[in-house]
C-alpha cells in the first residue's frame, strides 16, 4: 500500500495530530521524520533559496530526507482563514516549492476558507485520492477532529493553569514550528527548564479568544498566527513576568509584528533571531542576563 | 594582609582586568588586546596586573566575565562567572547609584540598560547583527590608515560630516569607500561614521526606549570622543563617560567575586598551569556537533557544544 511522507516541520506542528489520526483510522501507512538534526538542515541549506527563512529551509530538509521513503509527500496549501486572517508566502507557497524541487509525488489539499476550501473538504480529497470512500473519509475526519479536540484543549488548560503558578513566568512568544524544533527552539526551552522558569507557550492558548484579543494592539494585522500570538500577550500580561520573542531569521511577519509589539507593551522582554549561523553562546548571554533581569539578580 | 578581589571582561576585541579591595577601591587595572586568543591575553593580562600589585595583597575572589567567560572561568577556577550585562550594571551601580540609563558598545555586542531606583527595569542587546560596534570601527580605522585610539580625534576635527548609511554597516562601508574615493576630508568621513554609529545604535538598540539622564556611556567605543559628541547631539543630554568606563564589567564582576567569595585564596602563578582546547566532531549521530574538550594540567576539566548532553 502506499505510503505517506509527513514532513517534521511547519505544517506538522499545526496538523500533524489530526493527520496522524486521520491516516490512523483509515489504516493508511504513513512515516514522519525525526526532528531536525544537523544531517536534515544540511540538505534544506542545499536545496533552499538564501532568501528563505530558516523555518522553510527546515521545511525543505525535512522533504529532501522524506523523498526516498514514502510515496507521497503530504503538503497542503494554507491561503486564508478568512480575509482577516491571512497566511505568511510559506504557508501558501511549500506545495509549489516543493514540487519544483524534487521530482516527487505530492498530496495536497487548499484550505481557503474565503472560497470556502475547508480542512474538512481538504481531507475527505485526500481520503478519496487514497481509493477510500466518501463515506469512510468523513468517519476518519470526524474521528480526527474530535481526537485532536481533546488533546489540544487538555494542553491549553495546562498552559493557562501555569499562569497562576508562583515560579518566575516568561511567555515564549513563538511560531509552534519553532518552539518544537530541535534545532531552532529547543535548546532555549532546555535552558529556561534548567533555571527553573515556568514557561507559557503562546501558540497554547485558545485561539478564538486570543485572536480577538489581539484587536486591542492592533485592528489592521492580517495574519492568523502573529495575531494569535499577540493576543495570548494581552491575555496574559498582568500574570507573566516577562516575555522572549523568538523568531527564525529573516521571518516577515515576525519582523513586523514583533516590533510593534515591543513598542506598546510595558512588560520587560528580549527578542531572539536565530539563524542556521548562530551558536547558542550569544543567545545564552542574553537568556541569562534577561533571567539575572526577571529575578532581581543584577540587584545583589 | 589586604584582601582584594580580580574581575577579568574576556571580550572580543580587548581583555580587561582590575583587582579591587573591600572599599571597591582600584588597586590595579590593566586593557589589552585580546587578539583572538583569549588564554594568552589573560596570561599576559595576569603577568601585568601582579606586577603592580602592592606584596601585602592576597586574592580573595575572581571572577569572568565577557564573550570568553565560561572558556577562562575554567582556567582561573574562578568563583563567579556572569554574563556582561549583569557585571556591567553592577559596575556602574557601583559608582554611580543614580543613574537612569547604561549605553553600552563592545566590540560585537552593543546594549542599553535601563534603570530605576537601582533596579534594572529593562535592557536589549543587538540580535543577530553586530552593525555599528567597536569591530566595525577598528575595521575602518585600518581601512583608512588610522588607529582605532586615533579615531576620536579626527572625528573632532570636522565641522561638516558626511552622510553615512546608518542601517547597515555592508552599505555604510561602501558608502565610506565611495565617499574617500570622491574625495571628502578624511575627518569628515570619520565623524560621519561616529555619527552612523549613534544612529544605528539609537535605531537599533535603543528604540521604543526611553532613555533619561543620568545617562552612562561605557564599553570599548566610549573612549572614542567622536562617538560621544554625536551621543550628546543626538540625545541632546549630557552623557557621562567614566575614565574607567572600559573597565565596568571587569569592576562589576569583581565585585560579584567580592560578594561571592567562597573564602578560599588564589595565586596568579599561571607559568606553571598548562590550558589546551581540543576540538573534535562528533560522529555518533547526524548532529555531528562540534565538541570543544578542555584541558587543564593535562586534565580534562569540560567539554561542551554537545547537543545530547552526554559529554
Amino acid at each position: 500500500m502506499d505510503k505517506i511522507g509527513i514532513p517534521r516541520s511547519i505544517f506538522y506542528y499545526y496538523y500533524g495530530d489530526i493527520w496522524k489520526n486521520f491516516f490512523d483510522y483509515l489504516k493508511i501507512p504513513y512515516i514522519i521524520s525525526p526532528n531536525t538534526n544537523k544531517e536534515i538542515m544540511d540538505m534544506g541549506l542545499k536545496y533552499s533559496n538564501d532568501e528563505m527563512c530558516l523555518a522553510l529551509k527546515t521545511y525543505i530538509g525535512h522533504c529532501a530526507y522524506l523523498k526516498d521513503k514514502c510515496d507521497y509527500l503530504l503538503i497542503p496549501r494554507i491561503d486564508n482563514y478568512g480575509l482577516e486572517n491571512q497566511t505568511c508566502t510559506n504557508f501558501l507557497s511549500a506545495y509549489d516549492i516543493i514540487n519544483n524541487i524534487f521530482d516527487v509525488k505530492i498530496l495536497n489539499y487548499n484550505i481557503n476558507l474565503d472560497n470556502n476550501e475547508t480542512l474538512k473538504k481538504g481531507l475527505i480529497k485526500i481520503g478519496i485520492n487514497l481509493s477510500k470512500t466518501k463515506h469512510e473519509s468523513k468517519k476518519a475526519y470526524k474521528y480526527a477532529i474530535n481526537k485532536y479536540k481533546e488533546k489540544r484543549s487538555r494542553e491549553i488548560t495546562i498552559n493557562t493553569n501555569k499562569l497562576n503558578g508562583t515560579k518566575t513566568k516568561i511567555l515564549l512568544v513563538s511560531h509552534p514550528y519553532n518552539t518544537y524544533d530541535d534545532l531552532i527552539g529547543k535548546e532555549i526551552i532546555k535552558y529556561l527548564e534548567k533555571e527553573n522558569i515556568e514557561i507559557i507557550f503562546s501558540d497554547k492558548f485558545d485561539e478564538k479568544i486570543t485572536n480577538k484579543l489581539s484587536e486591542k494592539l492592533s485592528k489592521d494585522l492580517y495574519f492568523k498566527y502573529s495575531k494569535d500570538n499577540i493576543g495570548s500577550i494581552i491575555y496574559s500580561k498582568d500574570k507573566i513576568d516577562g516575555i522572549i520573542f523568538l523568531s527564525a531569521f529573516p521571518c516577515g511577519p515576525d519582523s513586523l509584528v514583533n516590533e510593534l509589539v515591543m513598542r506598546k507593551i510595558n512588560i520587560p522582554y528580549i527578542n531572539l533571531v536565530l539563524d542556521d549561523t548562530s551558536s547558542f553562546t550569544g543567545t545564552e548571554t542574553r537568556l541569562e542576563s534577561f533571567i539575572d533581569m526577571l529575578k532581581g539578580g543584577f540587584n545583589d | 594582609m589586604k584582601e582584594c578581589y580580580l574581575g577579568i571582561d574576556i571580550g572580543s576585541i580587548s581583555t580587561k582586568g582590575v583587582i579591587i579591595d573591600d572599599d571597591n577601591k582600584i588597586i590595579a587595572k590593566e586593557y589589552i588586546w585580546t587578539e583572538g586568543n583569549p588564554v594568552n591575553a589573560v596570561r599576559k593580562l595576569i603577568k601585568i596586573l601582579k606586577q603592580n600589585l602592592p606584596k601585602k595583597c592576597i586574592i580573595k575572589g575572581i571572577g569572568t566575565t565577557g564573550s570568553a567567560r565560561k572558556l577562562i572561568g575554567l582556567m582561573l577556577k574562578a568563583n563567579i562567572v556572569k554574563n556582561e550585562i549583569t557585571a556591567h550594571a553592577v559596575g556602574t551601580l557601583t559608582y554611580y547609584p543614580n543613574v537612569r540609563t547604561i549605553l553600552e558598545i563592545g566590540g560585537q555586542d552593543s546594549k542599553i540598560i535601563l534603570i530605576k531606583n537601582g533596579i534594572i527595569t529593562n535592557y536589549a542587546m543587538n540580535t543577530l547583527c553586530a552593525a555599528g560596534t567597536g569591530s566595525f570601527l577598528s575595521s575602518q580605522a585600518k581601512r583608512l590608515g588610522l588607529q582605532p585610539e586615533e579615531f576620536g580625534k579626527y572625528a573632532l576635527k570636522s565641522k561638516n560630516p558626511v552622510k553615512i548609511a546608518a542601517r547597515c554597516t555592508v552599505f555604510a562601508e561602501s558608502d565610506l569607500v565611495h565617499k574617500a574615493q570622491v574625495g571628502y576630508p578624511k575627518e569628515d568621513i570619520i565623524a560621519g561614521l561616529c555619527k552612523s554609529v549613534v544612529l544605528n545604535y539609537l535605531n537599533n538598540v535603543g528604540k521604543g526606549k526611553k532613555i533619561e539622564a543620568p545617562i552612562i556611556f561605557q564599553g570599548g567605543v566610549s573612549k572614542n570622543e567622536g562617538v560621544v559628541k554625536y551621543f550628546k547631539e543626538v540625545l541632546n543630554e549630557d552623557i557621562i563617560v567614566d575614565e574607567n568606563s572600559h573597565l565596568m564589567g571587569a569592576i562589576g564582576i569583581a565585585v560579584l567575586a567580592r560578594k561571592n567569595k567562597i573564602g578560599k585564596t588564589y595565586s596568579l602563578e599561571l607559568e606553571d598551569i598548562t590550558f589546551d582546547t581540543k576540538a573534535i566532531e562528533c560522529n555518533r549521530c547526524s548532529n555531528n556537533c562540534e565538541l570543544l574538550k578542555i584541558y587543564r594540567n593535562n586534565e580534562l576539566v569540560d567539554s561542551w557544544g554537545s547537543k545530547c548532553g552526554k559529554f
